[in-house]
């Protein structure tokens, strides 16, 4: 629970007394690396800050940032998701297909309702049934793919009429000069960080995460919590789908192959820990956005390509390690 | 998709019982990469199915490997016990299918291997390979936007960006490579500012074209891998306002490709049919069976294709 409530006072740093300064960094350590690297891309091409490429960047990151928020729940649960890039496939596979079939007003709430329905028979299974969560997802990320695969016959998808659909919105629109992913991604990350950090819901999560004997005891339904994180986790991958096929109007059965692990280095570099019980949906934004404006900046620079390889860990590192040595107040370990 | 190739296996080894007392004369057996994972290789199953079926002479035991070396290489010894004719085989992975392949060398079954070639020291265990040459593809779309520069009058001011395709895989370093060394020798004047890998994938392909967007003012051509990255990239630069300026080539041409070429919005690409290819595999397969004079490297033709000549291609189907 600790965690959960440091996630609070950091909202309402208002008062910059010295002390309040120091914890806040403390607590927001990996919000330094951000900063840091930004400084550091925008120093190495200046193109880096100018807005079009910043509202890019989050624009391609909002499909990998709306799993995360789910994800978030199901790490913070104590749980982990490893389907959710075959579950992402399923959905742009399946609400493409609908689209010329029903119509996009069908085609939409439909394929929410089959991924729902993925997503409860997982929280089925490691909640109630109460199975690993590593095995059970590890399992339906083969399972989803021959399920997509199935459902296409292998073939890529693609709408007909790419021009008179409104579909396009959803990855293509935008409001008040911001591309439509971004406001999608940001609303969500709002509704999740309240349900999160608010309600009772929110806290159960995190005592069922933190230790999940004791949050049985306390009279919480265990199963219930988390049936309802993989739900959580099921309806952000279904909005994440509707974004991407909207974005590319087609897709390959594999566009989401490999996300399930980008998704989880997020949430763990936003500080989420894999034991469960700690992090934030603030925290995972941050994670999200450095993995975007990493991926984007070095393409600036326009390093080789297999350097970026390196470079990227080593940025992901040193993200991961201003966050220890900030939490502790010292640079190395106290013990070592 | 593997309880589909057993099937398709188990009738075709049916087949071949029911078969045995007429005139047909050779039992090939074909072990895949992975059918299903994207629309080429479906398609190549389902034409390389319809051409044994059109053919009296042949039957074959069709297999997929789902992707799975291991799996490969346990297909390769199957097919083996079955003494089967002669083997096609388009390699899960270059190096690893080698000693699989040199174990039908030494069961006297020919090997023909499909699509991607393996690794150079398994040639002297092959007796054909059938597939696209993407050197030559990769040339062949330099040559298509160095012509469209002449065209537009900037052979000696263009700029252009590529967008490669997984690093690492044989038929992106091909490709790269065909491009890379002929350009200079039809356009010395143009200029490859940049390349970045789009994974053959439309959305990575997308944001790496976002950032060369930012990053360079003036780009007058986008060379991708393929034409599924190639679409991701004129989405990008269609979002930005700059589509019109930018001329767009790739290769393989996907339904996509072949739909952005009819709205004008996309210039040309190289037309590689899955249908030739598994037909090119199988009568590579028959050649050999016969004796025949097959070349080592038997490549299937792989045309140029643009909005003149769209019109002498039927859409692909994937």
């Amino acid at each position: 629970m600790s965690e959960a409530m440091q996630s609070r006072p950091a909202a309402r740093t208002g008062g910059l007394t010295g002390a309040k300064v120091g914890t806040f960094l403390a607590r927001q350590g990996i919000l330094i690396a951000f900063v840091l690297f930004m400084v550091g891309f925008t120093v190495a091409n200046e193109r880096f800050l100018e807005p079009d490429n910043i509202l890019g960047v989050i624009r391609s990151s909002a499909i990998l940032g709306v799993m995360a928020l789910g994800v978030t729940f199901v790490v913070i649960s104590g749980n982990l998701d490893l389907s959710v890039g075959s579950l992402m496939s399923f959905s742009t596979i399946v609400v493409l297909d609908l689209h010329d079939k029903l119509g996009p007003a069908l085609a939409i709430p439909a394929m929410f309702a089959m991924t729902l329905a993925i997503g409860a028979v997982i929280g089925f299974l490691v909640g109630y049934l109460r199975l690993n969560s590593l095995i059970v997802t590890l399992g339906m990320l083969s399972a989803i793919h021959g399920l997509t695969l199935t459902y296409s016959g292998g073939q890529n998808m693609d709408i007909a009429d790419k021009e008179g659909t409104w579909f396009s919105v959803f990855g293509q629109g935008e409001a008040l000069g911001i591309p439509v992913p971004i406001l999608i991604f940001a609303a969500l990350a709002a509704l999740l960080g309240i349900v999160l950090a608010k309600t009772p819901f929110g806290r159960k999560v995190y005592a069922v995460g933190g230790n999940g004997t004791a949050a049985t005891f306390s009279g919480i339904r265990r199963a219930r919590v988390v049936f309802s994180c993989y739900l959580v986790s099921a309806f952000c991958v279904a909005t994440a789908g509707l974004i991407q096929a909207s974005r590319s109007m087609g897709s390959q059965n594999t566009v989401g192959q490999g996300m399930e692990l980008e998704v989880l280095a997020a949430v763990i570099l936003g500080g989420a820990s894999l034991m469960g019980g700690s992090g934030t949906i603030f925290k995972t934004v941050i994670g999200v956005l450095i993995l975007g404006f990493i991926q984007n900046g070095l393409l600036l620079i326009g390093l080789e390509f297999y350097v970026q390889y390196v470079v990227t860990w080593i940025i992901i590192i040193l993200a991961v390690w201003l966050d220890v040595a900030a939490k502790r107040g010292r640079l190395l370990s106290p013990i070592a | 998709m593997k309880l589909r190739s057993m099937l398709a296996a188990t009738t075709a080894a049916g087949l071949g019982l029911a078969g045995a007392a007429t005139a047909q004369e050779y039992r090939i057996g074909i072990t895949q990469n992975n059918v299903g994972v994207d629309s080429y290789q479906t398609t190549y199953e389902k034409a390389f199915i319809a051409a044994a079926e059109a053919n009296d002479m042949v039957e074959t035991v069709v297999l997929d490997a789902g992707g799975d070396v291991a799996r490969q290489i346990a297909q390769m010894e199957d097919l083996i016990q079955q003494e089967v004719d002669a083997i096609i085989i388009w390699p899960t992975n270059g190096e690893a299918v080698i000693p699989a392949v040199r174990k039908a060398f030494q069961a006297d079954i020919p090997v023909i291997v499909t699509n991607s070639n393996i690794a150079k020291q398994g040639f002297d265990f092959v007796a054909s390979f059938s597939g696209p040459d993407n050197i030559t593809q990769g040339a062949r779309s330099a040559e298509i936007m160095c012509d469209r520069f002449k065209e537009m009058g900037i052979e000696d001011e263009a700029q252009i960006v590529q967008i490669s395709g997984q690093p690492g895989y044989t038929t992106a370093i091909e490709r790269a490579k065909g491009f890379e060394d002929r350009l200079p020798e039809v356009c010395p004047n143009v200029t490859l500012m940049e390349t970045q890998p789009g994974d053959w994938n439309r959305e990575k392909s997308q944001q790496v074209m976002e950032a060369f967007l930012v990053k360079y003012d003036d780009i007058d051509g986008v060379y991708a891998g393929d034409d599924n990255m190639g679409v991701g990239a004129l989405n990008a630069a269609k979002a930005a306002g700059r589509a019109g300026d930018i001329v767009f080539v790739g290769a393989t041409n996907f339904a996509v490709g072949y739909e952005a070429m009819a709205n004008g919005d996309y210039w040309g690409s190289i037309y590689q049919s899955p249908v030739d290819d598994a037909e090119a595999a199988l009568q590579t397969a028959i050649d050999v069976l016969e004796g025949k004079d097959v070349p080592f490297l038997n490549y299937f033709d792989t045309p140029k294709i643009t909005q003149e000549n769209m019109g002498d291609f039927s859409k692909p189907v994937f």
